[in-house]
């Protein structure tokens, strides 16, 4: 069985590794994703510490792309069961943000696939996260390559 | 007119109501939005309607569900 969640507890990153796993696979891939300390500025590479995070999301409008990313991913690999599980609200430094178990016959789809449902994931999911320092607090803005809307000329 | 993160704190509210006249373009309703939320033209916007992307002629009727946001940052 497929699943994905959005939670405001912490992730126990093995509950969801072990709910992918059907009888007919061989591996599980899992990514463990979590809260970084230091974060480099792209633009002026300054390195800032970050006290906390705190994640939003649009819950339903998140919900519904995470389903979407799995059948995409189904239909791209060759994989058995994905979980996802995404963290919300304040997490602490090292804590886990984003879980991504996919299940697979063979591990290489697995690892690919797995690949993929993050990095689609960074570009869809209406999830955001703002970094909180001690001076101060940031909403990071992600890249993305849905195309916004054109603004009228008016 | 739903807000998160980086632009409810630019429109300084979570959500808005905006009176539309059905069968407006989605583009207008955004582009009235950021007319009364100057400050949200300092960022790269999204826009979804019923919680699905859009494109700018996607028709807005009564009683949906709109969403403005930054470039999304989860994982």
């Amino acid at each position: 069985m497929d699943f994905f969640e959005l939670t405001s507890e912490p992730i126990s990153i093995e509950s969801v590794a072990r709910r992918v796993v059907p009888p007919e696979c061989g591996a599980t891939v899992t990514l463990d994703g979590y809260a970084r300390k230091f974060t480099k500025n792209k633009e002026t590479g300054e390195v800032r510490e970050t006290l906390y995070l705190v994640y939003e999301a649009y819950e339903e409008m998140a919900l519904k792309e995470l389903s979407k990313l799995i059948d995409q991913a189904h239909q791209k690999y060759e994989i058995a069961n994905v979980g996802i599980v995404h963290r919300t609200r304040r997490l602490e430094i090292g804590e886990t943000s984003v879980v991504i178990s996919v299940a697979a016959p063979h591990r290489r789809a697995a690892f690919e696939a797995c690949e993929w449902l993050i990095k689609e994931l960074k570009r869809t999911v209406p999830i955001w996260k703002k970094e909180v320092y001690a001076d101060g607090e940031n909403w990071v803005e992600g890249e993305t390559t849905h195309s916004p809307l054109p603004p009228s000329q008016s | 007119m739903l807000f998160f993160g980086a632009t409810a704190d630019a429109a300084g509210q979570r959500s808005v109501e905006m009176p539309v006249k059905s069968g407006i373009e989605a583009r207008s309703v955004f582009n009235e939005v950021l007319n009364k939320f100057p400050q949200l033209q300092h960022h790269k916007l999204l826009f979804a309607v019923n919680q699905e992307y859009v494109s700018g002629d996607r028709t807005i009727g009564d009683g949906d569900e709109l969403a403005i946001f930054t470039a999304v940052s989860g994982g």
